[in-house]
């Protein structure tokens, strides 16, 4: 184990064997001699040579370490893993096909000495394919942006720098990897900058990604709104809905006594509307109840496992 | 000999703490574990027959027997047992807890880095059982395959189709989860979450949580051999579960992936009977004596209704993310090759 280093590149990575040597190459080329960094690969349950390619490449510098994981887990946890185990003081992510360019780090990282929490980077002459990968990832990052109020141009682009503060106030899990801007701003209040980084053709090894992703994508914006806009006060989301389902049952419950009063409905009239506003008044308790539930999981949550706050920026 | 009783009270986690001092004593090589719930035997002819081939191994061996209350007379016969090499622990539930409750009560108790844990009657032939237990050299869980089976056709078709379910909902390929036997490292059954049914499932949730899982073949024992045909509250159980599973396995993490599709589809379908009789009304035609209304009405309810649960399922997750954390290390960063 080498001194604790100021900076701590992680890499999560799967079959990536032919990458690996010429990725340390780029990392030890791009950062300044007597700079104190690791560079933490975390493999995510290869089943090629990826990790003796690693574990020969620690033993030869000691500033490269290799986190195994036991399985295969997606990049989410691979992540997340690279955070948990990191012991620089800011934490830089790329990806380990070297698409990134680990050059552009020193240019991250004084974007980051600006004052800001979180400095992503965007791809600039993006090197992909333009149907499968490109388009895609176009649309996908203007919903987000729509959607989460984060204004990013690329949250797809892996090579991202962030100071351990943030990092100790954000959980990774599920698919959050590709909204990390997104939950750094809604959890940590983080101040996040934009820096355009290079982007090379995969020249090894091959791409993981596939058009499902882009479904999983707009699946998991809902629950991002939702952390964005309600982690804190879960019944008020709740209390909208039921609002607005009460509202419809208010509305088809005038409806029904007018066409009684005005019409003497007969038998199926006088059951289909009355009916409809009961369903209505019934989601809107419904929701009510189910944000009260919310309310008592927060609670719970908060006593249990009381998180640090938002980031405070002194001025 | 040592026996011992130990009696979680009702309502206690029966794995959560040993109400009685354990032994100080050197650790053995092997804990076997017999859990006694259903399909009573001889507890003592069970043991002479599993334990005399553990014997050949040279390794120290205990034997732990987990008992449900309502068998509790036939650990009578164990206590007349002597066997100074093989010293036997006795666990007696409070009350009926099945298979995965009696292993979590008894996993404090099972003192040994290897743990073999079977079904208090003839599952397999004994003469399996050491290699069984080597085959824990390369992996952190053995789970026996009855194979080659002794059963009626009929056993076998369930069989086949329970395990054809489990592959398509859960992606692992198990022939054999109803066996009972598994040699398991200590270290799985304490990261594991057993709960409810699912020590049955052992091996697909220990897939899922990383560890090295293989199955092996195990001569079915003679009295193994029977044809199986449950009461219907059996099967209903065994569908529930597998929904569980499925749940547990892909949505743990995500259960708005779950709920959102399932509410979407059906709060659509809703809305789109809501337009069609709001376009029938526009054109003329009177809505409030028509029961498709009340159709339209009733799956955007249900489907807002999935959604909504879905979502205090994400904010559950979110906020317990940064206790639990949704990998594990295949081995300490030190650690080589």
């Amino acid at each position: 184990m080498t001194d604790v280093p100021e900076l701590s590149v992680i890499v999560p990575v799967m079959n990536e064997e032919p990458n690996v040597g010429p990725l340390v190459e780029a990392v030890r080329q791009a950062l300044p001699e007597g700079a104190k960094w690791e560079l933490l690969f975390v493999d995510d349950g290869s089943t090629d040579g990826t990790v003796p390619a690693i574990r020969e490449c620690a033993r030869r510098d000691a500033r490269v370490r290799l986190v195994e994981l036991a399985r295969n887990y997606g990049q989410t946890a691979g992540l997340q893993a690279g955070f948990d185990h990191a012991r620089g003081a800011v934490l830089v992510s790329m990806d380990g096909d070297l698409q990134n360019d680990p050059a552009d780090i020193p240019a991250l990282l004084a974007k980051l000495d600006e004052g800001f929490d979180l400095v992503a980077g965007y791809r600039v002459k993006r090197q992909d394919a333009w149907l499968s990968r490109k388009l895609p990832s176009w649309v996908a990052n203007r919903v987000i942006r729509w959607i989460t109020g984060v204004s990013i141009r690329d949250n797809g682009c892996s090579l991202k720098a962030y100071r351990r503060e943030l990092i100790e106030r954000m959980s990774l899990y599920s698919d959050l990897h590709r909204f990390i801007p997104a939950v750094a701003a809604a959890t940590a209040g983080a101040r996040i900058a934009e820096l355009p980084v290079r982007h090379h053709p995969r020249t090894r090894g091959r791409s993981k990604y596939g058009l499902t992703r882009v479904a999983k994508v707009l699946s998991d914006l809902l629950t991002i709104k939702m952390i964005r806009t309600f982690r804190d006060r879960p019944l008020l989301l709740f209390g909208t809905g039921a609002f607005a389902a009460a509202l419809l049952g208010v509305l088809f419950a005038g409806a029904s006594a007018y066409s009684i009063a005005a019409f003497r409905a007969g038998k199926a009239e006088a059951l289909v509307l009355p009916a409809a506003a009961c369903l209505w008044l019934a989601l809107s308790w419904y929701l009510i109840m189910l944000g009260l539930v919310a309310e008592t999981a927060l609670r719970h949550a908060r006593t249990e496992n009381p998180e640090l706050g938002p980031i405070a920026h002194q001025v | 000999m040592h026996t011992r009783f130990d009696v979680p009270r009702p309502g206690e986690d029966p794995g959560s703490k040993p109400s009685l001092q354990l032994h100080e004593e050197a650790r053995p090589d092997i804990s076997v574990l017999f859990l006694a719930s259903e399909r009573p035997e001889g507890l003592g002819h069970l043991l002479r027959d599993y334990v005399e081939p553990l014997k050949t191994l040279g390794r120290s061996v205990e034997c732990v027997f987990a008992v449900e209350p309502w068998l509790r007379p036939m650990t009578d016969e164990l206590r007349r047992l002597e066997d100074p090499e093989v010293p036997i622990k006795i666990l007696v539930a409070a009350y009926t807890m099945g298979e995965t409750g009696l292993v979590r009560m008894a996993t404090p108790h099972c003192r040994a880095p290897r743990v073999l844990i079977m079904s208090a009657y003839h599952r397999i032939e004994p003469a399996a059982l050491p290699d069984l237990l080597g085959a824990l050299d390369d992996a952190d869980l053995v789970t026996a395959r009855r194979w080659p089976r002794r059963d009626s056709w009929l056993s076998r078709l369930q069989g086949r189709l329970f395990h054809g379910a489990v592959a398509l909902l859960t992606g692992t390929r198990f022939q054999d989860l109803g066996s009972g036997v598994r040699g398991v490292r200590r270290e799985v059954l304490e990261e594991l979450p057993l709960y409810g049914d699912y020590y049955r499932f052992l091996p697909v949730l220990a897939v899922r949580d990383g560890f090295r899982v293989r199955e092996k073949d195990c001569a079915q024992h003679p009295l193994d051999a029977r044809a199986r045909v449950y009461q219907p509250g059996v099967y209903l159980r065994r569908m529930l579960d597998l929904l569980g599973l499925y749940f547990l396995v892909r949505f743990t993490q995500r259960p708005l992936r779950f709920f959102g599709l399932v509410g979407s589809v059906v709060s659509l379908t809703g809305a789109t009977v809501l337009a069609v009789v709001t376009v029938q009304r526009v054109g003329g035609q009177g809505i409030a004596d028509r029961p498709l209304l009340l159709l339209g009405v009733l799956l955007v309810v249900l489907g807002v209704q999935a959604i909504a649960l879905g979502l205090v399922g994400e904010i559950i997750v979110h906020f317990h993310a940064g206790r639990h954390r949704q990998y594990r290390i295949a081995k300490p960063e030190s650690a080589e090759d």
